[in-house]
Formats: C-alpha cells, structure tokens, sequence
C-alpha cells in the first residue's frame, strides 16, 4: 500500500528530496555556519516562504482537489498566529516583568505579577486586564494545541452550516472572504482582547532562548518550516492520492454524480475544508514567529485572494504547483515591492514598482488565467512528455 | 408478490407548473420496464423524486421489504438503499481511468474515514474487472475516461450502476448517441441486470425499446397514460394521439 502511494506520486519524492537539499544549502550558507553568504533576514523570508507555500499547498487541495474555492484560508493562517503569538508575548513579557521586580526588596505577589503583565501587554489598548481568551496563553502545550483546535473547530462550524446548505460556486467564495473579513474587524477592535490594529509584537524573541543568536534561531525555525512543508505535503499527497482523491476530484468534477454513487457529499467536503484549515493554521504558527508580529491587517480579505491567485500561477490541481506558485509570487513580490526591482523610466513617466507591481500581479494573473490554465507547474509536462 | 418500489399518488409543481399529476407506478423485484412519454411528459422528474433530487408536494414513495419512505432521505442515504441512477448525458469522471471510475462505484463503505484509509484488495479488483468484462471494457481500464468514446462513456456509467449493486437501476436514455451495434450490445447489457434486479429504462427511440422486449409505462402530462406490452401500448388510441401523433406530425 505504501509503496504503491510513492509509485503512483513520483513528484513527492522529488519534492522532498528537493526541499531537503535546499534546506541543507541555506543552513550551510547561512550566518550559523560561519559562511555568512545568506543574511539571517533572507533565512527569515526563505523560512516565511516556506510556511506561505505549505498554505498554498492547503489551498490546493481545497480549491484544486475539492473544488470549494474558499477565500477564507488565510483566516485560518492568521488565527494560527495569533495563538502561537498569545505564548510568545506572554512568556517573554513575564520574563521581563519577573526580572524587574525582583530587584525590589519585597518579593513581589503572584496578583501584582500579573497586573504588571497585563499592564505591558494591554497598556497599548488601555488595559491591564486579561481578556478569558488569554486563559491558555502561559502554557506553550495548551496554546500549541490551539494553533489546530481553533481553526480546525472555526472550519468544522462555518464548513457544516455551509456546505450543510449546499452553498457552493461564487456563494461560497463570498461567504468565505465575509468570514475573514468579519475576523479582521473583530481583531481590530481594541476590545477583541488581542491589542487591536497593534496586533502582537515582537514573536521573533523566543521565550527561555533569549542568549541564543537571532542567527540560530532564524536557521531552526527555517528548518522547521521545510520539515512542516516537506510532512505536509506528503500527508496531501496521501489524502488527494487513493480512493479518497478519486471521490474528491470527483466531487470537484460532478458534484451530482459522487452524490448518486452514494457518498455523503457534504462530509466528505467538511473533511477537507477542515484538514486543510488546521494546516493553514500550523503554517500561520511558523509563519509570524519569523515575521515577528502579526496584525489584524493579516486576516485581511486580499490575503486570502492572493493565496488564490498564488496556487492559480502555479497551477492548481498539482500540490508542487501551488508550492512553486507561492514561493515564485510571494518572493517576486518582495523583491518588487521592496525596492530591489529597478524603476522604469519612460522619459515622461516613472514607473515605481512600489505601486505597479499590483499591476503587473494583476495582468500577470489573468494571462495565466487565460493562456496557461495549468500555470508554471504545467511546464513539466512538457518536461515529462519530452523525455517519454 | 410484494413490490420492490411503490410510487402512489406523487404530485409535485414546479413554478406552478404540475410536472407530476398524481402519479402512481410499481416495480416488481425483479423486471426490465421502459418508460417512455413525450418530452416534459415528467419522466426526468420521476427519477429526480426516486433519487431524492426533488421532493414532491404530496404523494408516498415506498421502497423494499421494509417497507420504508424515500421522501426525507437524501441522494446518498436513498443510493445506499441500492437505488442507482444513470444520466441521460453520460456523466463519468474523465480525468480519471475506468478502473478508478467503477472503483468508487463499487458497493463498499462511504464514510470518509474508510474511503482515507481504503486499500485496493484482490476480491474488489476481482469485482472491478467482472464489471468490466461485463460492460466490454477489460482492455481499457488503465485509459482515462475523457478518451473513452460516446458509446463507451455510456457503458462506462451503466458498469458504474452494475458496480454499486442496487436493486433497482434507473437509466436514462442509455442508446442516446449509439450505432446500431452499440444499441445492440447495451440491450444485452440492461436485459441480462434485469435478471436479478429491477431496471427501468427512460427511453425516446421506439426501435430500442422494442429490442428491449419488456413491460412499457406511458407517461404523458405527469401521470401514466397507459401500461402494457409495446404492441398494446402503441394501439392505444390515446397514446397515438398524445404521443406517436405528435412525434410523427
């Protein structure tokens, strides 16, 4: 059976192999190693990539599998986040807080702690209170635990009352981009308990690793990203491989039909949307202790457009397709967007990538969409039907 | 003999328009039954209530020994109770190969726990390649059912109701698009399921139907209009009228 799963997906053993290799270049290339030729702020947006191409990998099976075109899996992501977030601030900040009363000659009490917590971390909002929802966030087991239980309970509710009506098609799509978008508004408030737009800070600093270098920390969540990536997309591969990705591709194909052949549809598409909200989740949890903050403007609707827009370059229906797509579009986008791409001068007209890269996303999406419906990962079937 | 499906006193109205009036039709276990009538005379929507796609506004459909309602249950719950439905227009996956078309209609467990951790075994495969012979489709398994011709698409979906196992099939214009010999051969097919199950053929073309040599409801205006052998039924005065009359007009 195991067998057969690799032998039927000769692209999985490529990407491993492929993600290893990779990994094993940047560490050796990188500030920890002594070579020094890749900055740890590039390991951090190689790290970051990775985590937007495991999402992406996620969007695929729910769009290019399954067929449910959500526009909502970046809520998902953001809420991974955030629950990682709530421990890092938390614990760092008792640290700090912990410190600066001890030089006091009374020993403080364990209440005027935890003021003093709430008041660095709410000070922001105008709090000092601890919102329930922080109740887990001293405990790095409970609040890992929320980085899937949230989003897979989040996916559960809004996927049953959805799909339950058989809300499908451009219905859904909305339905899913109101969801994100009503979790930005909430986090933004400053009452959501979450700091509002400041959003939470400082994730890069890991709690009890404060004399460990930047350097290796950034290397060791890089490596943990390949690690997620490289399992996550064995275990889609497995689920979009078998008899389940024939139902699946199925029910993207004939909805109807896999109905009358007598399989619950709607559990089936539940199932998905879940799993794949729960790994948008991990990879939002890797994702912002690299970025080092996360902000309400995350979950934002767009996000979870450009995850889309992502997997569609990239050529949905094939996993390594959606993780190329976002590695090639989100990397592109930084380097356009972060001044590495020269301006065009036209002579009565300068064009500034700053704010035409969108433009050039946006063309470049819908020449994809109409000419290369299979996107880049369609280039190796040409590769493929060369050789054979 | 107690019936395999009864369908008594169904009515259902779209936007006003009655698409079935008070139909009432059996289904003896085991019989091959056409069911023909002019276009709009309902057939499509007898089988859309069947199958749990449309609820009627009155009426009961009760099936098997048990005797159970099929209104309230869904598509999937009334095609696990061994209903299976073939399209008029051949619906087959075709991005994928015929084996992994009549795989998922094989009768096996639906919960999405058991198809994750499903594994091919040799009795299923036995059974996928006995469908196969079936259907004269054992050299063109491994091929992707886009490639398959129209003919074969057809016979594709019949081995996919023939996979599933039920006890009542209802086809849907099945010779649709089909050369002589390939009519020929799906009749052979429907005749030799008949034998152990019910299979009712919704059919247009009068010369396959007769081939079929069986039991033919008319429907006209949602409800039947006359039941009997194909001679009897083409008598009829009234279906001449309603029916051949206009077809041959």
């Amino acid at each position: 059976m195991h067998r057969s799963f690799l032998s039927q997906n000769p692209s999985v053993l490529w990407f491993v192999a492929t993600l290893a290799v990779f990994t094993v270049i940047v560490t050796l290339l990188s500030e920890v190693t002594g070579v020094d030729m890749i900055s740890t702020s590039f390991v951090k947006t190689l790290g970051k990539t990775l985590c937007l191409c495991l999402v992406a990998i996620a969007m695929d099976v729910v769009w290019g599998y399954c067929g449910i075109l959500s526009l909502g899996h970046f809520a998902f992501f953001g809420i991974g986040g955030y629950a990682i977030g709530m421990w890092l601030m938390y614990a760092r900040t008792e640290g700090i807080v912990i410190e600066s009363l001890s030089s006091q000659p009374i020993p403080p009490t364990p209440s005027e702690i935890s003021d003093a917590i709430g008041n660095q971390i709410f000070g922001v909002v105008g709090s000092s209170e601890f919102p329930w929802i922080w109740a887990f966030a001293d405990s790095l087991f409970l609040q890992l635990l929320m980085v899937i239980v949230v989003p897979g309970l989040l996916a559960l509710v809004f996927g049953w009352l959805a799909f339950r009506s058989r809300v499908t098609g451009v219905y859904l799509s909305i339905l899913t981009q109101a969801m994100t978008l009503a979790l930005a508004l909430y986090l933004f408030q400053n009452d959501s308990g979450l700091r509002g737009n400041n959003g939470l800070s400082g994730l890069q600093n890991v709690p009890g690793y404060e004399d460990v270098s930047q350097a290796t920390i950034s290397i060791l969540f890089f490596i943990a990203s390949a690690f997620a990536l490289g399992a996550g997309y064995v275990f889609f591969a497995w689920i979009v491989s078998g008899k389940m990705g024939s139902v699946v591709k199925g029910i993207r194909d004939n909805e109807a039909r896999v109905r009358f052949l007598g399989y619950h549809v709607e559990s089936y598409k539940l199932f998905i949307f879940t799993v794949t909200a729960v790994v948008a989740g991990i990879a939002g949890a890797l994702y912002y202790p690299q970025a080092g903050i996360i902000n309400p403007g995350e979950v934002a609707p767009i996000a979870s457009i450009y995850l889309a827009v992502w997997v569609a370059i990239g050529g949905r229906g094939r996993l390594y397709g959606a993780a190329i797509g976002a590695a090639f579009v989100s990397l592109l986008s930084s380097w356009f967007t972060g001044g590495g791409a020269p301006n065009i001068n036209l002579g009565f007209y300068v064009i500034q990538w700053t704010d035409w890269w969108l433009v050039l996303l946006g063309l470049s999406f819908v020449a994809v969409t109409l000419f290369f419906p299979k996107g880049i990962g369609g280039l190796f079937d040409l590769l493929v039907r060369k050789q054979s | 003999m107690s019936m395999l499906l009864e369908v008594s006193g169904v009515s259902v109205t779209f936007d006003g328009f009655r698409a079935i009036n008070n139909l009432s039709i059996n289904f003896a276990k085991t019989e091959l039954r056409a069911i023909i009538g002019p276009n709009g005379a309902g057939k499509t929507t007898f089988m859309d209530i069947v199958t749990g796609k449309t609820k009627p506004d009155e009426g009961h459909v009760i099936w098997g020994d048990k005797n159970i309602s099929l209104l309230g249950m869904s598509e999937s719950e009334i095609a696990m109770e061994g209903i299976g439905r073939k399209f008029q227009k051949p619906t087959v996956f075709e991005t994928q190969t015929v084996r992994q078309n009549l795989a998922m209609a094989l009768k096996t467990s639906r919960g999405p726990l058991a198809v994750l951790l499903h594994k091919k075994t040799i009795p299923n495969a036995v059974r996928i390649e006995a469908v196969a012979e079936q259907i004269g489709l054992s050299d063109s398994l491994t091929r992707v059912a886009g490639e398959l011709s129209h003919g074969q698409k057809q016979w594709l979906e019949i081995g996919m109701l023939l996979a599933q196992e039920p006890r009542l099939m209802l086809v849907d214009e099945p010779a649709a698009g089909m050369t002589p010999e390939e009519r020929e051969k799906t009749t052979d097919i429907l005749k030799e399921a008949a034998k152990t199950r019910a299979v009712v053929v919704v059919e247009h073309d009068m010369e396959f139907v007769r081939r079929l040599d069986c039991k033919v409801t008319v429907l006209h205006e949602g409800s039947v209009l006359a039941e009997g052998s194909l001679d009897h039924v083409t008598s009829n005065q009234t279906v001449i009228d309603v029916y051949l009359g206009r077809a041959h007009a």
